[in-house]
């Protein structure tokens, strides 16, 4: 069920992406942005649309404050996710994977250096140190969101690479390469990096959950991509001024990012014990 | 003519440093403390001949769509007894009148602690309260005021003249209180009899009294229990007031109790106050708070937010809610500005286009307010008395293609000031703090200013000190960095309180262009200079003539209208919800026997408040 959701979600984002990106809207999901209560200046008349709107089959998840169909604006939500959680994926595995999988395996001085870094900036709160990055940002794009989030999530995986890269290092296999007369750069990248990888990738699953629920909160202070691109958090945080009205408003994004942070969980979970399992057999 | 010259150079100056001193207070949404508005009178205790009352009458009764609550007698008998609860949408910053700035929530409080100089009656006449009367020399340098006698502070020390002389150094020495003094230009405070107080300003001002109306200045405390723990002070005031202090738990409870020995009574001749204990609680959740109300946590409740009037009604109207609601309409109006020394904001034309684009009423739609809040054409709200109908007709109304036709023009225009190619579209920076109801504003904004075509819209949030920050320009002169900004504009103070720093020279050159270096007023948010403008506020501190002082911000909104450096949405509505059965908060009286002007601001008069049976 986890993967379908996932996969759902990613679906609907690459769909909605290639219709407002490549189709120009021409594909039957709704323009998420489109005030339908909006002035059209063709007819120079106000549309009908209702604010605040219920379930209905114009709209299947009713309408926001300012009458935008709340279903296309969710499935265009996911696409932010989904970026964000594969550029931080991306700088964590790629950057901080391979600093981790260098100073577990040369140890030393780098080793203490790097290690003490990653312990400096993994000191401070996540969340506050990610706003006061994002706050420096006049302009606040999904490439400055997605870097912002990606950088901050590099030394987690350097922590993760790093005791996987000592473990590694330690084997059999490790030790014969060395033995032989193997550059040291040869075995990072032929022995070590390849099989701490594997556990990167399902920590990445389980670090896309806690990227969600980052970009959702930045979303929710109004700190992550700006408007009117639509995103989970800032779907939250505008319907909650109507809640007495229309609580279905908050819940359809919260539903969306819980949803989708219990599957990546669930997703990431499942990887680890299959790598748990691939480990112990080695 | 020498003299003349100095003295209005005296007087820009002292414009200036009010500017600055008022930027705490923060311009964006920060008139909450803030008087209600009208013409100061030479005579306050005679009020009786002024044009004032007319052009209120006037205007209220033309405002379509008037929503505020009436002001009117209750019918009901009072009773005397039993306590309440009132749900505050935060705690007071403190209850030193002089210290502490003071917001709705905290004038709550100190109102019912503190009694004020100078009230303000039903139809926007500033009248003696605690005082007994107040006159004016001509110029408006000297004020004379005569106290009510027998009044007694709570610890038991007589009020006299020598009190309010007392109370002044330490009013000088608080946060509060020297920028309101300074505002004021006020130099010294005497003793002149016993009962008897002169007050001196260095420049002349007719709407002192505006001054004496509100907390730093115009609230009267025991000066002796001040000075003696100031700190103290604010968990123990000592007031002339209805009510006195019984406890204080910092953020959960402060209960005052009745006052045995208050001097007012109501018109009946009956002592006051008519309940014997009054609470406040602050509930920052505006849901929280209405459902407070709702469920009999607490018995009464203020807002600020349309939101919740908007749910209020709803609770009262569909779900059959046993509440009163008093709504209250103020000058205070949302909308926001171009800054006009940053192209293409420099021309007028793009300022009309893109105010002709904006639809109001969306706008209102958007934020919640339909119904609730009335569109705005000027500084003050149709029950002021400063509204005008002339500067109602003549503010840009919504007309798409007329704003389209006229940014065509500039569009199109060779010597367009943004520098663009001939055709290109022009760029705005839209910015709002970023609450739910802003958002939803300004993304209807740029929906429509998409819609011309002619537009390319970005849209920004930054929190509130932020956001603030960027229109302020410290850093580059006071210019600032924004375009078009959101911004809130007035308040019922007195409107040379905020009109004449909001038009005075905003960067030093502007003021060295005009022959006076070095006065600059940080509080021209939108950088919008009009000689004519700035001459008829300043001229509008000089005379307590209301048809002149009328004529002049006429003019000064007229120009407004004309040269759109600011826009606005809606006026910003307020209420206090109480269960059917708390009554007095739109009855209670001024000393004359006069109807007070009830509850603006969410602020209420407690003392005539009762528990009907």
């Amino acid at each position: 069920m986890a993967s379908i959701w996932l996969f759902l979600v990613f679906f609907g984002a690459i769909y909605a992406k290639i219709d407002t990106g490549l189709l120009g809207g021409s594909l039957p999901l709704q323009n998420p942005n489109f005030q339908t209560n909006g002035f059209d200046p063709a007819t120079s008349t106000f549309g009908s649309g209702e604010p605040i709107a219920g379930v209905s089959t114009a709209h299947w998840l009713g309408t926001d404050a300012i009458a935008r169909d709340t279903f296309a604006r969710i499935v265009h939500g996911g696409w932010v996710s989904l970026v964000v959680v594969v550029v931080s994926a991306g700088c964590g595995i790629i950057i901080g994977g391979f600093l981790g999988s260098l100073v577990g395996f040369v140890r030393g001085r780098t080793e203490t250096i790097v290690m003490a870094s990653v312990d400096v900036i993994l000191a401070f709160p996540a969340l506050v140190l990610l706003l006061a990055l994002v706050s420096i940002f006049e302009v606040r794009n999904l490439f400055v969101i997605s870097a912002v989030i990606g950088v901050l999530s590099i030394p987690a995986y350097t922590r993760v690479a790093r005791a996987n890269s000592l473990a590694v290092s330690s084997r059999e296999f490790v030790t014969a390469a060395r033995a032989i007369g193997t550059k040291p750069s040869r075995i990072l990248f032929r022995e070590v990096i390849p099989n701490v990888l594997p556990t990167l990738l399902a920590y990445a699953m389980v670090a896309a959950a806690f990227v969600v629920v980052v970009e959702g909160s930045l979303s929710f202070l109004g700190l992550s991509v700006q408007l009117p691109t639509a995103t989970w958090g800032n779907m939250i945080n505008q319907a909650r001024r109507d809640i007495k009205i229309n609580v279905a408003q908050v819940i359809w994004p919260s539903l969306a990012l819980s949803i989708t942070v219990l599957s990546l969980n669930q997703v990431g979970d499942f990887f680890q014990q299959r790598r748990e399992v691939r480990g112990s057999n080695l | 003519m020498g003299e003349t010259v100095m003295r209005r150079k005296g007087l820009y100056r002292s414009v200036a440093f009010l500017a600055i001193a008022g930027l705490i207070a923060g311009a964006c949404g920060g008139d909450d403390d803030s008087a209600p508005a009208d013409t100061p009178s030479e005579e306050a205790e005679a009020p009786a001949d002024e044009p004032a009352e007319e052009p209120a009458v006037e205007a209220g009764d033309v405002a379509e769509g008037d929503v505020d609550t009436a002001i009117e007698e209750e019918e009901s008998t009072v009773a005397y007894g039993g306590s309440i609860s009132v749900g505050l949408e935060a705690e007071a910053t403190g209850l030193r009148p002089w210290e502490d700035t003071c917001s709705s929530p905290c004038y709550n409080m100190m109102i019912s602690v503190f009694d004020k100089l100078i009230e303000m009656d039903v139809n926007g006449n500033y009248v003696p309260y605690l005082a007994e009367s107040l006159t004016s020399n001509e110029d408006f340098t000297v004020w004379t005021m005569t106290l009510r006698g027998d009044v007694t502070f709570h610890n038991g020390v007589e009020l006299t003249a020598q009190s309010i002389a007392d109370m002044f150094p330490i009013q000088q020495a608080g946060a509060a209180g020297s920028s309101a003094i300074a505002a004021a230009n006020l130099v010294s405070v005497e003793a002149t009899g016993d009962l008897e107080v002169t007050y001196t300003l260095s420049e002349g001002g007719s709407a002192f009294p505006a001054t004496l109306s509100r907390a730093p200045v115009g609230f009267v405390f025991e000066p002796a229990a001040a000075a003696a723990d100031s700190e103290g002070f604010s968990m123990a005031p000592v007031g002339t007031g209805p009510f006195v202090i019984d406890s204080r738990d910092l953020d959960n409870e402060t209960t005052f109790v009745r006052n045995d020995s208050y001097w007012a009574t109501d018109p009946d001749g009956n002592a006051l106050p008519y309940l014997d204990s009054i609470s406040f609680r602050p509930i920052p959740d505006e849901g929280t708070r209405l459902d407070a109300l709702l469920s009999g946590t607490v018995n009464a409740m203020q807002t600020l937010r349309q939101g919740t009037i908007r749910d209020a009604r709803n609770a009262r109207d569909e779900d059959g809610a046993d509440i009163t609601l008093y709504e209250f309409q103020g000058n205070n109006v949302g909308g926001g500005m171009y800054n006009v020394l940053v192209p293409p904001f420099d021309d007028v034309r793009v300022r009309r286009a893109l105010t002709h684009m904006n639809s109001q009423e969306q706008v209102i739609e958007a934020l919640g307010g339909t119904g609730i809040s009335l569109p705005g054409t000027q500084w003050f709200s149709p029950d002021s008395p400063w509204w005008s109908e002339k500067v109602a007709e003549a503010w840009p109304k919504f007309d798409f293609e007329g704003g389209v036709a006229i940014l065509t023009e500039y569009v199109n225009d060779p010597e367009r000031s943004d520098g663009k190619a001939v055709g290109e579209s022009i760029d705005v920076e839209l910015s709002c703090p970023p609450d739910p109801t802003l958002i939803a504003s300004m993304q209807v904004v740029e929906q429509l200013y998409t819609a011309s075509g002619l537009v390319n819209v970005t849209m920004t949030n930054y929190d509130q000190q932020t956001h603030i920050g960027i229109a302020l320009g410290g850093e580059n002169g006071f210019v600032g960095n924004h375009q078009q900004h959101c911004w809130r504009w007035s308040s019922d103070d007195d409107p040379s309180v905020n009109l004449t720093p909001a038009l005075a020279p905003p960067t030093a050159e502007i003021a060295e262009a005009i022959g006076l270096p070095g006065v600059v007023s940080p509080l021209n948010f939108s950088n919008w200079f009009s000689p004519t403008a700035f001459q008829a506020a300043v001229a509008a501190t000089k005379t307590d003539d209301f048809a002149t002082r009328y004529g002049l911000y006429e003019s000064i909104m007229l120009e407004f209208a004309d040269q759109v450096p600011v826009y606005y949405s809606g006026h910003t509505a307020t209420a206090i919800g109480t269960e059917s059965n708390v009554l007095g908060l739109n009855s209670w009286h001024v000393p004359s026997g006069e109807l007070g002007i009830g509850f603006p601001n969410a602020e209420g008069r407690w003392a005539e408040v009762f528990i009907s049976s």
